[in-house]
């Protein structure tokens, strides 16, 4: 076990320095620079290029970069004067998290029980409901959804918040928006095994001994169900937790997404390559306790790896 | 199971209304305090004037920093951190007198060395300032900015701490509307020493001489100005405080008027004129602006004065405004259509005639004079612009009209916003859109960028004649004969020789609350100003 996770690591930390290398070397190929703004002269922007080193082969600037980057040192923005790409993580990253933690949570909890619900009740206005709810959750993209909660909870019944995180309030909607397509396929995912897996012998032999039917359902049935599920979370967290664009724009909230795709419009070189990086830290690292997770679940896996 | 699912929709329902509860209650408090809410585009460049700014410094500066002194509506002088000033004949020696009873929002007094601190921190190239080249007018400012002299060379002394000197290159009439820039707005000497160590956006450093001082700085979310009481002029500032929120979004910007959190939305988009039209939260201000394009005149068939009088003349202004938006407004002019003549009080384009008239069948006329009758032989012509809605509408109508009347093709190159300033500034392109927002109140804002030497001027304009008008009416003191010079100057780049296709000028949407009164509008640039707001008292 303990070679198999040592191994996982090593990748990873190669994943890692080819999506900075790569990630290096697209920026400087994109064209625009990073001090252009349309109202700058020449010689300012001359100037400020020969200032942050810009004027240097860009193999030079690597070299310089990846020295700054082994000490830890992710380098200054180059458009937000005096602030640290580092300080820009610091302060995103736990917003972005509090949201996709929420948002994993809910589609877990909410996924679970609207796919045992379904799967276990003979009502068909019920099935079909739920049917059709994970239908929509699964077809309608998140900013549709966003916009949708914004215009009716907000605009309309004025009951929540849409701008800003003034307070816990404020997390409700991009939240929900986020948590509606996981929830969808965890819905869909626990609906289908359950299914299955009422029909299997151990199943009948626990009613046969005399359990409770619902004790069977939430502790023995549950169990399985939620093998496949797990599977699934790991790459869905890594999504949430590295942030939304489109979410945080329509809630205004300063997470990772948002100063994601602004750092590429502006060309802030160093802010790219230190959210790609961070971010690919998050995936990497995620993915990483999924297969030590799902190995230690299972043997099989462990046993084919070492 | 069923209970289990109802516990949950229980509990989420609880949370709903608890929440929905604390945003009542916090609204309820905020009313009883005079205070607003303006929502902002998002955060971009820092505080210190002498350092990389953009939006947010305006939005800031506007309510915190008093510059030496501005023009009102009418063009009297409004003096701010100065009380009198004194020029020589020559317009080359400009001195200011402070006022003696202004203060820092620290209590310190605001010095002539707090202006000479931004000017030395801005000519360093370091400091990223992009409005350092508007300090070139005065004496050696390009040498020290260049590092070709000291500092001490520097045209600027300040022989007491009330008065301040500038002496210049050479004479320039419209250095007063230059005073309203950043670089030329003081910031205090004892903690602006370097962008980069963050005093600007800290509250404790951070401190400032006009009506408000920043009291809270929340980066990518929201910034508080309150009331600065020591302020000279404080008695006739109402508001307690002023919150500015950013919003990457404009039609979140919008909900969230819609929803009550902001009582200010700025810079909307034109559909939100149809949804609230007739109501009094409707507010719409005329930008000092123009949206161009810049013919390469490099690429042919574009050198050639015909083909671009033809793409001038077939181009039908109305109907492009028209499905563009109801915040466009045509023009055939480069300066701003809302600029203002200081002298007659009136619009400085209407004091002569338009430069030309559109006419399809003479565009057709010159475009076969030219050599390509009904547009045959006319090689495909490439448009760029950058992807923003506006431009993007904007583009196709042009390419629809010039099809429809002088069957020419023009293929639609659409690009980031930072790749179409690279792309501009490097000439390459057949046809460029450009946009010009005045920084400061003169015509010598747009006319200076045709100049053979200009930065902006990337279409490769060299036009004698014209650089010779331009550079005549700077330095012509009497104001009468230079209005002359620079109507003669834009007739002759836009009239006679159509070095550019001047397509719109722009108007700007606006929500404001209707009971917040005494929002006025800045006369040299159009942008809004909060300082003598006032919530009206209820009925």
């Amino acid at each position: 076990m303990g070679r198999y996770i040592l191994k996982r690591v090593l990748v990873g930390f190669l994943a890692l320095f080819v999506l900075v290398t790569a990630s290096f070397f697209l920026t400087r190929i994109m064209p625009g620079s990073p001090f252009q703004s349309g109202t700058v002269s020449e010689q300012v922007l001359s100037a400020l290029e020969e200032e942050y080193g810009l004027d240097r082969p860009p193999a030079g600037q690597y070299v310089v970069y990846l020295g700054n980057l082994l000490h830890g040192d992710f380098g200054m923005s180059y458009k937000k004067p005096g602030v640290s790409v580092a300080a820009v993580i610091g302060r995103a990253w736990p917003v972005t998290a509090a949201l996709g933690f929420l948002a994993i949570l809910l589609a877990a909890v909410f996924g679970t029980a609207a796919g045992i619900w379904q799967a276990t009740t003979e009502k068909k206005a019920v099935k079909g409901g739920i049917f059709l709810g994970t239908m929509l959750g699964t077809g309608i993209p998140n900013f549709a959804i966003a916009l949708l909660l914004a215009l009716l909870f907000g605009v309309k019944l004025k009951l929540l918040p849409i701008a800003g995180l003034s307070g816990v309030a404020n997390y409700v909607l991009p939240a929900v928006s986020l948590a509606l397509y996981p929830a969808s396929v965890i819905t869909r995912m626990i609906h289908n095994t359950f299914r299955d897996e009422m029909g299997r012998d151990y199943v009948a032999l626990a009613r046969a001994k005399g359990l409770r039917w619902r004790r069977i359902l939430l502790t023995h049935v549950l169990k399985n169900a939620w093998l496949p599920v797990l599977n699934y979370i790991g790459p869905a967290a890594a999504f949430l937790l590295t942030g939304s664009f489109v979410v945080e724009s329509i809630f205004t909230i300063p997470g990772l997404g948002r100063e994601f795709v602004t750092s590429i419009a502006n060309r802030d070189y160093t802010l790219i390559l230190g959210l790609t990086t961070f971010m690919g830290a998050v995936v990497i690292g995620i993915n990483i306790i999924t297969d030590v997770l799902g190995a230690w679940l299972d043997p099989r896996i462990r046993r084919t790896c070492s | 199971m069923k209970r289990t699912v109802s516990v949950f929709m229980a509990i989420s329902l609880i949370g709903i209304l608890v929440f929905g509860g604390c945003e009542k209650q916090e609204k309820e408090v905020k009313d009883s305090t005079k205070e607003i809410v303006v929502a902002i585009n998002s955060e971009t460049g820092g505080l210190d004037p002498a350092g990389m700014i953009a939006l947010t410094y305006l939005a800031y500066s506007v309510s915190a920093l008093d510059e030496l002194l501005t023009f009102d509506e009418n063009g009297e002088i409004e003096y701010r951190a100065a009380e009198s000033y004194e020029v020589n004949e020559e317009s080359t020696v400009w001195t200011f007198h402070l006022r003696k009873d202004a203060v820092w929002s620290d209590g310190t007094p605001v010095t002539s060395k707090d202006f000479s601190n931004t000017i030395a921190r801005a000519l360093k190239p370091e400091s990223g300032s992009g409005y350092a080249n508007y300090l070139f007018p005065i004496k050696n400012a390009e040498a020290v900015y260049n590092g070709e002299a000291d500092i001490e060379s520097l045209g600027v002394d300040t022989p007491d701490d009330d008065t301040l000197t500038f002496t210049l290159e050479k004479p320039c009439v419209y250095f007063l509307d230059l005073l309203r820039l950043p670089v030329y707005t003081p910031s205090c000497s004892a903690y602006a020493l370097d962008a980069s160590d963050g005093w600007d956006k800290s509250p404790e450093t951070s401190v400032a001489n006009g009506p408000f001082y920043l009291d809270e700085y929340v980066p990518e979310q929201y910034f508080v100005l309150k009331k600065n009481t020591r302020y000279w002029n404080a008695d006739e500032i109402k508001l307690d405080k002023i919150t500015y929120r950013f919003f990457a979004d404009q039609q979140s910007m919008a909900n969230a008027y819609e929803t009550g959190e902001v009582d200010v939305a700025t810079g909307l988009q034109s559909s939100v004129m149809e949804l609230y039209e007739g109501k009094d939260d409707l507010y719409i201000t005329d930008t000092i602006a123009t949206r161009y394009i810049y013919p390469n005149l490099n690429v042919k068939p574009l050198d050639d004065v015909r083909v671009r009088k033809a793409l001038n003349l077939a181009i039908d202004r109305e109907e492009l405004c028209k499905i563009v938006g109801d915040d466009t407004e045509p023009t055939v002019n480069f300066i701003a259509r809302y600029m203002k003549d200081r002298q007659t009080g009136e619009y400085f384009v209407d004091g002569a005639k338009k430069p030309f008239e559109e006419n399809v069948e003479e565009a057709r006329r010159l475009l076969a004079e030219a050599g390509y009758p009904d547009g045959k032989g006319f090689p495909e012509l490439t448009y760029h612009y950058p992807t923003l809605e506006m431009d993007s509408d904007t583009a196709q109508v042009i390419q629809e009209q010039l099809k429809k009347n002088l069957n020419i093709d023009i293929k639609l190159n659409a690009q980031e916003l930072q790749v179409n300033y690279t792309e501009r500034r490097a000439g390459r392109f057949d046809l460029c859109r450009m946009n010009w927002t005045a920084d400061f109140a003169d015509p010598y804002t747009y006319l200076s960028m045709l100049l053979s030497n200009s930065t902006y001027n990337c279409s490769g304009i060299r036009d004698v004649e014209y650089d010779r008008l331009v550079e005549q009416s700077d330095t012509e003191t009497d104001p009468v004969k230079r209005a002359q010079l620079m109507h003669e100057a834009e007739q002759l780049a836009v009239g006679e020789k159509f070095y550019i296709i001047p397509l719109y000028t722009m108007k700007s949407c606006n929500l404001i609350r209707p009971d917040i009164r005494g929002i006025a509008q800045i006369p040299a640039t159009g942008a809004l100003e909060y300082r003598h707001a006032y919530i009206a008292e209820e009925n």
